[in-house]
């Protein structure tokens, strides 16, 4: 290129040879095999790898960065439980760059991944507990793949409830499958809207996700809260969790601080000692507390 | 780095090679006329691109910006005949804004035959014909355009370096500014009148001033004024930096005029603000006059509710008794060696400047003028300025910021003093400033409720350069 | 190494100095070296001895660009058929040399390792590049090594120490490539006159002894962390106009940005300086932002190098003391005297005069 690297050549042999390197954030391929909205801003996707190497593998809470090339990369969780197959899915809403610029690809059509990062849900330490997973708006995509590994493996932990809440019932994800999910015994799911956000014929509850989920009267009683949603809504359910006595290591939770790398090296989601990319991006709400808040 | 498409049409500059060239015409004149050239089988190059827009008024002139940017070597903007626009006005608006960007284009060297304009209504496919003839012409003896963003020579300009017309004002009289400073920013504090005064107060380094908020009258003693005082405090009035809160603000003369155009453009409430009018010895930088102070006056302007000099607080502005000898400005003897060169060489020199843009930003973050709440830079749907810190992103970053400011500049030289790349955006802001008072007759900071000249049009503005 | 005068000190005159860079040249080694230009002392590739400024004094930029570069290129794509193609960048493997640094750049370099080397672009630079420092023979008003741990004649990050004499200059070889670097010379070279290195030493010690700015003690960092909340951080930070200068001067600041350039059909991944001071580095693509004040902005910066990373590396500040940030703000930001001042308004007040 440039006459720097002509001059490589004589000066490499002093330096001992080496070839290209590979740069960490360089991602997998992966074709789009299945392309589907769960509400007018939110569309789900199926990938898998377009090269035939290992399977993806990842654990539920973990994320991965998903670009398009030209657009550049966006940071979703993993959407699916490792235990449901060899494809990943993701669950995005459509407001930036990427996410258009995705939105706007087909079934077919081939983008970026790398992963898996962060942190997972402490799945295992969930057995034998009653479960609360409580999702607003798009923060239930966070929630679906922990679910779906307990859905798995139904037998290891007590009884389920399924908290999902949006702005309007258009805006709530997932109504395709929250029957399956109620289907399977021991698991209670709760759907509501957001005042004025029904329609005719709505069943579900209406109301602020904090006050619907304090009118389901649940106790603590060792029950482990899974929560994500926006931060306005965490901020309300937390006020309700301590009003109701949850103790705050069993209230799970994560962060969505801006990421660009996932490696913790581009700086951007530093809270205090941690990086987000790293050390989360699953936290427990006493671990919370111990942040800077600057999340 | 970044641009695998200029390097590749670089390669295959064979003698083979046509000009790629970006025809942006609204749709219902130039449009309709260059359909009707097709239609009619008249002859034109193949060689244009048409981006086809709705009026001429819809073209942003960042657009022609883009166009060099993905590899055009040339681009002709056209549109209806003034009077003719099916917007009624839009054409006007647009004459304008190519004048501007045009003349910033010039100045830093691009080609001329690169870039052109033209009026083509429905029924002129001759004319269409032609004009395309001609732009080819001129674009193909032009060459293809191997230098976006990066300079292919060494520039090697020396600019000229005009003589200190006086020696730094007496520390006395200095001393005596800052007393009074002082004293009313104190007594406005205690009364109530405000909530903080802007100020400046000595910096971290030996001689330097940083902006200061003061709070509560015992501080006001921190505050002090002399040919270092550089800050254009009206930076803080306005946008993501403003202070809430009634405030006092201390200006020298070019801030009276930044504070001036922010009224001009609705960004300050007359009464939310104090304007205390400093007499101004001029700025020092190292050893030398600042260049923006050889040709000012010092006067701050009909504007202040109060002017402090050495004699003391007068409420009001100065009176024209205290207007201080102007010579020549430094900028324009500079610019004028830079424009007595050939525009390869401008181009080159321009290069190798922005080449060392690092994209602080702080040229942005201390503009009195770059006041919005999210930047151009900032977005990214579509991406006006990339990312990449190198020649093509600081080109675009450069250009945008300039043209952002075309008009509206009042030459307080922030910016460049700022640049931790030493880049002489005074220079450029200068030029601009210039064109636009010679065109339109418009002083930047000189008329709280002039229309800023990018904003309005008169039907018979020049179009000297328009086919 | 190996020779039989390995460790050995030398002492060269000015035209040696000059007749060694011209050598390295000569070897197709790339040498980094302060040179003038458009009115800035900045670090170049030199092409000849006689460019190099060898002046005491700080650069604009620091060293840093040499190894984490203000934009890089990650990989380019290409879109074949509907399938990108993804190519790594070609491999640049000449040795470089950065020549005649100061010690807190060098020092500046080891902070980035912290955190860099995990990145094999980073790495591999890293591994083909020597630090000549040479040690300051003065302190301008914004530096303070000494007040987290360095010096002017600092040896950390060093690979081979130049420090003035009257006449001259002695060198000395810090670790095993700095001994790799003077090898091949010192068949040449005259060897240092007894007293000659603590001659210099004494020189750096003089110049230390002329910054005025306190110790910035690493066991703040604690109480710095709690200061998170305080609202001191709006007082001192209000001024600050968010460029992100002090970010990019600064040898030991690390983040960046991704993002691609070019279209669809082609272009390539790029990594790009980026700052925490913008804005858009923390706003999420809902609009909410963690930092939504400059000052929040602000205290991020002085809080990572002075809290949050010496909490997770050793105690070791972020920060090496060389000044920039504070000579370049527009507005005067000096992150050793947040510290102080936050410090100072601690309820657990350390011992001590708290002075600029
Ligand atoms: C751990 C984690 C998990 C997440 N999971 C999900 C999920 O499952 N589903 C979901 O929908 N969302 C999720 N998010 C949020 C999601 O990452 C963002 O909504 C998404 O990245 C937005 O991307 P965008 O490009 O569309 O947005 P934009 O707002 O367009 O931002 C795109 C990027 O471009 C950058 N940018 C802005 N301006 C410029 C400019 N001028 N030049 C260059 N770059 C610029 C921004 O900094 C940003 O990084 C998650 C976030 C985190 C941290
Ligand atoms: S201040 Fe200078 S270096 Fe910074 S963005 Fe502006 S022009 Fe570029
Ligand atoms: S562009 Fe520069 S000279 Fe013009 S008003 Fe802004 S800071 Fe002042
Ligand atoms: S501290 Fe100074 S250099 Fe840094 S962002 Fe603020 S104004 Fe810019
Ligand atoms: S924070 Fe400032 S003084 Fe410290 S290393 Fe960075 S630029 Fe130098
Ligand atoms: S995303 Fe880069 S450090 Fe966390």
């Amino acid at each position: 290129m440039s006459s720097a690297e002509t001059a490589a050549g004589p000066a490499r042999a002093a330096a001992g040879t080496a070839g290209p390197l590979e740069s960490p954030l360089k991602p997998r391929l992966m074709r789009i095999v299945e392309a589907w909205d769960e509400t007018p801003d939110v569309r789900s996707l199926r990938l898998q790898p377009v090269d035939d190497g290992p399977p993806v593998r990842w654990l539920p809470g973990q994320f991965g960065e998903f670009s398009v090339f030209g657009a550049g990369e966006a940071v979703f969780t993993m959407a699916n439980s490792p235990s449901r197959g060899e494809f990943v899915e993701c669950g995005f809403r459509a407001l930036g760059k990427v996410t258009w610029a995705l939105r706007d690809l087909a079934v077919g059509q081939v983008i970026g991944y790398r992963g898996p990062y962060g942190n997972s849900f402490p799945v295992d330490s969930w057995r034998g507990k009653d479960l609360v997973f409580i999702g607003g708006g798009i923060g239930t995509v966070a929630l679906r793949a922990p679910l779906q590994w307990v859905l798995d493996h139904r037998g290891d932990f007590g009884e389920i409830v399924v908290l999902n809440g949006a702005r309007s019932v258009a805006d709530l994800c997932y109504q395709k499958e929250m029957p399956a999910w109620a289907e399977v015994p021991g698991v209670h799911v709760v759907r509501t809207v957001d005042p004025g956000g029904e329609t005719p014929g709505w069943d579900g509850e209406v109301g602020l996700l904090p006050a619907v989920f304090e009118r389901l009267g649940l106790a603590p009683g060792g029950r482990i809260v899974v929560t994500c949603g926006p931060p306005v809504m965490l901020h309300y359910l937390f006020q309700s969790l301590e009003k109701l006595k949850f103790p705050p290591e069993d209230v799970v939770t994560t962060l969505e601080n801006k990421m660009k790398c996932g490696l913790g090296l581009c700086g951007r989601c530093n809270v205090g000692r941690l990086f987000v990319c790293v050390d989360g991006p699953v936290f427990t709400w006493a671990r919370m507390q111990t942040l800077p808040r600057d999340y | 780095m970044t641009e695998p498409t200029l390097q590749a049409r670089t390669e295959t500059a064979a003698p083979t090679w046509k000009p790629q060239i970006a025809a942006i015409v609204c749709n219902w004149c130039t449009y309709a006329g260059a359909d009707m050239a097709g239609t009619t089988r008249r002859e034109y190059p193949a060689s244009v691109r048409l981006l086809r827009v709705p009026c001429s008024g819809r073209v942003n002139p960042l657009f022609i910006l883009k166009a060099f940017e993905q590899g055009a070597d040339g681009v002709l903007v056209s549109g209806c005949h003034p009077g003719d626009c099916h917007y009624v006005q839009g054409n006007y608006f647009a004459r304008r804004r190519f004048a501007a960007f045009r003349s910033l284009l010039n100045f830093l060297g691009l080609d001329p035959r690169r870039v052109h304009f033209s009026w083509i209504s429905a029924s002129e496919g001759i004319k269409w014909a032609r004009v395309v003839g001609d732009v080819t012409r001129a674009v193909t003896e032009a060459g293809p355009l191997t230098d976006w963003g990066r300079a292919s020579s060494p520039a090697q300009v020396t600019l000229p370096e005009p003589p200190a017309p006086r020696p730094q004002p007496a520390a006395a009289e200095l001393e005596a500014v800052t007393g009074h400073v002082r004293e009313l920013a104190a007594s406005l504090l205690r009364e109530g009148k405000v909530s903080f005064v802007l100020g400046w107060a000595p910096g971290p380094s030996p001689g330097q001033t940083i902006p200061a908020f003061i709070q509560r009258p015992e501080d006001a003693a921190t505050l002090v004024f002399d040919t270092h005082s550089h800050a254009d405090l009206a930076a803080f009035l306005a946008g993501p930096r403003k202070v809430s809160g009634k405030v006092a603000v201390l200006v020298k003369a070019c801030d009276a005029r930044a504070a001036t155009t922010l009224l001009a453009e609705g960004q300050l409430v007359r009464e939310d603000v104090v304007l205390v009018g400093v007499s101004c010895p001029g700025m020092w930088r190292d050893d030398r006059l600042a260049y923006r102070c050889h040709s000012c006056d010092g006067e701050v302007g009909a504007l202040c509710d109060f002017t402090v000099s050495a004699a003391g607080v007068q409420p009001g502005a100065l009176p024209t008794g205290a207007k201080r000898a102007t010579g020549p400005d430094p900028r324009d003897l500079q610019n004028a060696h830079l424009e007595s060169l050939p525009a390869a060489q401008r181009w080159a020199f321009w290069q190798e400047q922005f080449a060392d843009c690092v994209r602080c930003y702080a040229c942005r973050a201390v503009c009195p003028m770059c006041y919005c709440g999210s930047c151009i830079s900032e977005q990214h749907r579509p991406q006006w300025v990339p990312t990449s810190i190198d020649g093509r992103g600081n080109t675009a970053w450069n250009l945008v910021r300039a043209y952002h400011l075309s008009g509206r500049c009042v030459g307080c030289d922030e910016c460049e003093r700022v640049c931790p790349a030493n880049i002489r955006l005074d220079l450029i802001n200068r030029r601009l400033a210039l064109e636009l008072e010679q065109r339109f007759d418009y002083h930047a900071g000189t008329d709280p409720e002039g229309a800023p000249p990018l904003a309005t049009f008169r039907p018979d503005d020049p179009q000297e350069f328009i086919y | 190494m190996g020779t039989p005068s390995a460790g050995q000190i030398h002492r060269l005159g000015r035209d040696q100095l000059a007749s060694w860079v011209d050598a390295l040249l000569g070897e197709r080694k790339r040498v980094f070296a302060p040179v003038l230009r458009r009115g800035l002392r900045v670090l170049r590739a030199v092409e000849r001895a006689q460019d190099v400024d060898f002046a005491p004094g700080r650069t604009r930029w620091s060293p840093k660009e040499f190894l984490f570069p203000r934009t890089e290129t990650l990989f380019s794509y290409e879109n074949r058929d509907g399938v990108p193609v993804l190519a790594d960048p070609p491999a640049d493997d000449v040795p470089r040399i950065l020549f005649g640094v100061q010690p807190c750049d060098a020092a500046g370099l080891v902070r980035l390792d912290s955190i860099l080397l995990q990145d094999p672009f980073y790495a591999r630079r890293r591994e083909l590049t020597t630090v000549v420092a040479i040690a300051c023979s003065e302190a301008a008003p914004e530096c303070f090594c000494t007040a987290v741990g360095g010096s002017p004649a600092g040896q950390e990050g060093v690979d081979v120490l130049l420090a003035p004499l009257e006449t001259g200059w002695v060198v000395r070889a810090l670790s095993p490539k700095g001994e790799a670097l003077l090898a091949p010379r010192r068949g040449g070279w005259e060897t240092a006159a007894a007293g000659d290195w603590e001659a210099a030493l004494e020189q750096a010690g003089r110049v230390a002894g002329s910054i005025g700015r306190r110790e910035l003690p690493a066991a703040w960092a604690e109480k710095l962390e709690q200061s998170f909340a305080d609202p001191i951080w709006d007082e001192l930070a209000r001024r600050c106009v968010g460029c992100s200068i002090c970010a990019y001067v600064c040898p030991s600041c690390s983040c960046f940005d991704v993002a691609d350039e070019g279209s669809d059909a082609c272009g390539s991944r790029c990594r790009t300086w980026d700052s925490c001071s913008f804005r858009l580095f923390t706003q999420h693509g809902s609009g909410h932002n963690p930092r939504a004040t400059q000052p929040a902005r602000s205290r991020q910066r002085v809080l990572h190098k002075f809290a949050f990373y010496p909490l997770q590396h050793g105690g070791r500040a972020m920060c090496v003391g060389c000044g920039r940030c504070i000579r370049s703000c527009p507005v005067g930001m000096d992150i050793h005297a947040e510290v102080v001042e936050v410090m100072s308004g601690r309820p657990e007040k350390e011992a001590g005069d708290v002075q600029r």
